[in-house]
């Protein structure tokens, strides 16, 4: 069930944890989600590596109503070239107020997911369009 | 990303992050004001056209969520009623076996509220079974409204109705989920067990009828539905019976607890998992069992791991008595293991683990409720040679 109204409770959800409680509250919920809900996905991405990640996010991906996104697989890494983001896509064509750490959340959920599958999580851009990169962590110099 | 595909799940996450975090009144919170916000557009349709602007609303977020659903809009008796089939969104937790948080389903009471509040309307009544099926209706404040209730399409007359357990809303109150008890399954379980300092908890071991057993029960017996039904592994009355994901008898269980006088009755009760059968208890007459996950979820005892092995009903009933905080009995929890080579008490075989558990499941299960009793834990030596 793919609506695309639920990226308005996505953002007032963000907009209320922040608001009610701070930003390391919201980076802690964040964290968790990345790291407890999709506990399971990440296990297969840890157990299939990049090949996997990539799979995923075009799978994911082709069922975001409005996304254009292109996912790419070389040398071990996963990069996403996100240029339409149909979270920011469907807020801004409904004028709802983007909260403006909104894309924030990729970097703590999806970096959760990635640390937990021995990769690091990267993202240029934001607001609309973003490249994100899946870098396993022996060759980002993480580990 | 969080995308939209997924949200119902990350949606039931969310809510037991806030719970476990923040409080109770927390979630509430979010419901009424972050999830309110977010659905701004049919407070606007609402303030603009009344019924007949949330009306039109639901029905394009309908076609969205593809909800297998009717809306009914009666100007003329100033009601709007949905009656919902299949809910797409609760629908998605079952599909993909997700229960995270304890009770998915009240969140939108907890948004529709604050919304009606906005547009000077409000809910007449609602209930939902937690299976998928609800309905509702609601009206224009201070104008007579007439229910729609018993009308061609209403849920309530659908087969389906008859599985799970309701909760029920009259205005902005939840009525008690039994005649007479709380409206909050962990206060009725609680309430129940109120006056019991000691509980036994009987699996289907053959430990369950041995010596031990006999000189350690004491206090409120908890047993599962076949030795309700079978009077094998305890033949008195046990104080509540905790119904199997897949009960073999159900029809033998309500002829024992029907035909037993009402003030001895025990309480049913049942764990509702999410890719479990869902049983039509209400079509034999039974009160629909309390369910017992959220007690356990709320106390963190258990975490539901989707598609993976989880605790037999005999563990489930452990935790419960774990929660519960009473001095514990727990015998029959053999782990299929029982030195007579018999997995249960009338078996002559022992078939090995059953679908959907596993040893390691249940051990791990059987320490969190130990570990959580503590010096309050009597535990039938069988099983304690198990933990070793």
């Amino acid at each position: 069930m793919s609506a695309p109204d639920f990226y308005f409770a996505v953002n007032e959800i963000f907009r209320h944890i922040h608001d009610q409680y701070g930003m390391e509250a919201l980076i802690d919920y964040w964290h968790k989600l990345g790291s407890e809900h999709y506990r399971q996905r990440n296990q297969r991405w840890r157990a299939g590596g990049a090949g996997v990640i990539a799979q995923d996010w075009r799978e994911y991906f082709s069922h975001e109503p409005g996304a254009e996104v292109s996912v790419i697989e070389q040398d071990g890494e996963v990069a996403l070239d996100i240029r339409i983001c149909p979270a920011i896509h469907h807020l801004r064509t409904h004028q709802r107020e983007i909260v403006d750490y909104f894309c924030e959340h990729c970097d703590h959920v999806c970096g959760a997911q990635a640390d937990a599958a021995g990769f690091a999580f990267q993202r240029e851009g934001g607001m609309g369009s973003c490249r994100q990169r899946f870098v396993p962590l022996s060759v980002a110099g993480v580990a | 990303m969080l995308g939209c595909q997924d949200f119902c799940g990350y949606y039931d996450w969310t809510f037991q992050h806030l719970r476990r975090t923040f409080g109770q009144d927390a979630l509430h919170r979010l419901w009424a004001e972050a999830i309110a916000s977010a659905q701004q557009h049919y407070t606007n349709a609402g303030l603009a056209k009344g019924l007949r602007g949330l009306y039109e609303t639901w029905v394009t977020t309908g076609e969205d969520e593809q909800c297998d659903w009717t809306f009914t809009l009666d100007e003329d008796r100033n009601v709007l009623r949905w009656d919902m089939y299949q809910c797409p969104s609760k629908g998605h937790l079952i599909q993909n076996d997700l229960f995270a948080d304890e009770d998915y389903c009240d969140h939108c009471m907890g948004w529709i509220h604050s919304m009606l509040d906005r547009i000077g309307a409000e809910v007449m009544a609602h209930e939902h079974n937690h299976c998928g099926q609800c309905w509702g209706e609601m009206r224009i404040k201070g104008k007579p409204a007439q229910s729609l209730a018993g009308r061609e399409g209403d849920i309530t007359a659908d087969a389906r109705w008859q599985r799970g357990y309701l909760d029920r809303w009259q205005g902005k109150v939840k009525l008690p989920l039994l005649q007479g008890s709380p409206h909050d399954p962990v206060d009725v379980l609680t309430q129940w067990f109120a006056d019991s300092d000691a509980l036994t908890v009987l699996g289907r071991g053959p430990s369950a009828r041995d010596g031990w057993t006999q000189d350690h029960l004491s206090g409120a017996v908890i047993v599962t539905d076949p030795t309700y039904v079978t009077r094998d592994v305890y033949d008195g009355q046990p104080r509540a019976v905790l119904i199997g994901d897949e009960p073999k008898a159900l029809e033998l269980v309500a002829e024992r607890f029907l035909a037993t006088p009402q003030n001895e009755r025990p309480l049913l009760m049942h764990m509702y998992l999410p890719a479990a059968p869902m049983h039509a208890f209400a079509r034999l007459e039974l009160p629909r069992p309390v369910p017992v996950l959220p007690l356990l979820v709320r106390q963190g005892l258990y975490r539901h791991e989707p598609h993976a092995p989880y605790p037999t009903t005999g563990v489930f009933a452990l935790l419960l008595a774990s929660a519960l905080g009473k001095h514990v009995t727990v015998a029959g929890i053999d782990l299929y293991q029982h030195d007579s080579g018999r997995a249960y008490l009338n078996d002559q075989h022992h078939p090995g683990w059953p679908a959907k558990h596993s040893e390691a499941c249940d051990l791990r299960h059987i320490r969190f409720a130990l570990e959580r009793l503590g010096e309050q834990a009597c535990i039938h030596p069988h099983l304690t040679s198990r933990l070793v």
